[in-house]
């Protein structure tokens, strides 16, 4: 078999083969993302949190996880759209080091007639390493399936199933 | 492909129930055997042991002169196919049918040009992408065997592959295992408890009963020339008709009613004069005539041909069916007299068949 020939195999493969790879990646996206989510408000000091950003952000996780695992499923089938929707969440995790974790971190409040750091160091870079792994791979993942995605249609084109 | 040989095949379980008694049989490579036999006779426990799936008690079992007596299920390069289909509901088609090769790690690649050439072989390609769920029955079956077919096996077993499909589907996928034993050449064996199956696929059949094998040959030599009653009357539908007669010169006189030997018939019960036997005749070897009367008591049309049931001189007790060709209307009390075209002699003792070669 000439490498030829074994590109276009791999190729026609990915008619009866779901893109598990970046149906992968999703997932590895949503699970850096709880996991920055669980870690987020472990600095809850005094009343630093309590404003309206806390709400927002709770709301915009929910539609995070539902966002990202529908596309996990449809990445799955390489539909071409749910890339671009990778693209945006992707791109949404790493504008989201700007809201909370640069803000709180060095911010200080008042506890006990006492001022105390919210955000550390070490839970700043945490969080940030959390949301960087996850805004790579929704990246990764679109990138995937846009670029399977249009083989792929290439391919069917090819072969006279698809007009 | 391959040549299986089983010799003094005996199974035992464990609570000393003996399932197999002495099985004999060379496969030979491309053969299509079909083991037949009622419920209980002990087929899918050969195949199983067979394939692997139960150890065999005794005997050898050997594979192109190689013995795997011992070898497991894994290394014998035979692929099953089961009743139940065995499908993984949560995978497509496509990732059933390569599912054994993947765990082989065979080059992804390699496997989908099997899986696509199992899929065109059986008329797949365009269910690829859907689950087992939304398949029919013949079409899960065909999925089944595709999974076979990508593994290249030297042998193919099936156990019962058609008992959960309907009549029409039945008869669909019979024609298409025959068609891929053909297009394939491969040695298989094939357990079933449909005769008509046996008949119609098989290459040579094994009659099994009660763990013994009754008669091993060709569907015609089972039809034919059955070795015993079992056989005749387990192959042929309606089944064969018996009947207790003394043989008497020239004639076998039953219970009320008389048939004449011709010379041949006569040569091959000479041994048997004065002594009782058991006369069998198919449905379809009685026509009417003059010889047995008889009082019908069923008449069912069958379009082509009628089956027409009755008692000999009306008694209850000597039942005989024959299949008349063409449509009749016989009303139930109605008389009728038959003769037999072709008869069966099986000795009363041993109920094995009578045979005396030719004259």
């Amino acid at each position: 078999m000439t490498t030829q020939d074994e590109k276009l195999i791999a190729r026609d493969r990915m008619r009866y083969i779901k893109n598990t790879q970046s149906a992968n990646l999703c997932y590895l996206g949503i699970l850096f993302n709880v996991l920055y989510f669980v870690n987020i408000y472990k600095s809850d000091v005094g009343t630093y949190y309590y404003n309206v950003l806390i709400g927002v952000s709770i709301v915009y996780n929910l539609l995070f996880l539902l966002a990202a695992f529908l596309a996990s499923e449809s990445v799955k089938s390489y539909v071409k759209n749910y890339s671009y929707a990778l693209f945006f969440l992707g791109i949404m995790q790493f504008v989201r080091i700007l809201i909370i974790p640069m803000r709180a971190h060095g911010a200080t409040t008042i506890v006990n007639n006492e001022t105390v750091k919210v955000m550390g160091n070490g839970q700043f870079f945490t969080c940030v390493i959390y949301l960087v792994i996850s805004g790579l791979a929704l990246l990764a993942a679109g990138y995937i399936n846009l670029k399977k995605s249009n083989e792929l249609t290439a391919h069917l084109k090819e072969i006279g199933e698809v007009a | 492909m391959a040549e299986l040989s089983l010799q003094h095949i005996d199974k035992i379980y464990d609570n000393n129930v003996q399932a197999v008694f002495d099985f004999n049989l060379d496969v030979k490579d491309g053969e299509l055997i079909v083991l037949v036999g009622p419920s209980g006779c002990g087929k899918s426990t050969t195949l199983r042991m067979v394939a692997g799936l139960e150890d065999i008690s005794n005997g050898k079992l050997l594979l192109d002169g190689k013995d795997i007596t011992n070898a497991p299920a894994k290394d014998r390069d035979m692929a099953m196919v089961f009743q139940s289909y065995a499908l993984y509901g949560h995978m497509t088609i496509y990732e059933n049918m390569a599912f054994s090769l993947t765990l082989r790690k065979e080059n992804p690649n390699v496997i989908h040009k099997k899986v696509l050439a199992a899929a065109e072989v059986l008329g797949l390609t365009s269910q690829l992408n859907k689950k087992p769920a939304q398949l029919s029955g013949g079409q899960r079956q065909r999925v089944a065997m595709g999974r076979s077919i990508v593994r290249n096996p030297k042998v193919f077993l099936f156990d019962e592959p058609l008992s959960n499909l309907d009549a029409k589907l039945r008869g669909a996928t019979r024609r298409e295992i025959l068609l891929l034993h053909k297009r394939l050449q491969a040695t298989m064996m094939y357990v079933t408890h449909d005769q008509t199956e046996a008949l119609t696929l098989a290459d040579r059949i094994v009659c099994m009963s009660m763990g013994h094998v009754q008669q091993v040959g060709t569907p015609l030599e089972l039809y034919d020339s059955p070795n015993n009653i079992f056989v005749a009357s387990f192959i042929g539908l309606p089944p064969m008709n018996f009947f207790d007669v003394r043989v008497d010169g020239d004639k076998l006189s039953g219970n009320g009613f008389q048939v004449s030997l011709n010379d041949e018939e006569k040569y091959t019960l000479a041994a048997y004069q004065g002594r009782e036997i058991v006369l069998g005749t198919r449905p379809e070897n009685i026509v009417i005539g003059k010889d047995v009367p008889a009082v019908v008591t069923m008449n069912e049309n069958l379009g082509m041909n009628t089956l027409v049931h009755g008692n000999i001189n009306g008694d209850p007790s000597v039942k005989v069916t024959a299949k008349i060709k063409g449509w009749t209307d016989y009303k139930n009390s109605d008389n009728v007299s038959f003769e037999f075209t072709r008869k069966h002699f099986f000795d009363k003792e041993t109920t094995n068949a009578i045979r005396g070669g030719q004259l």
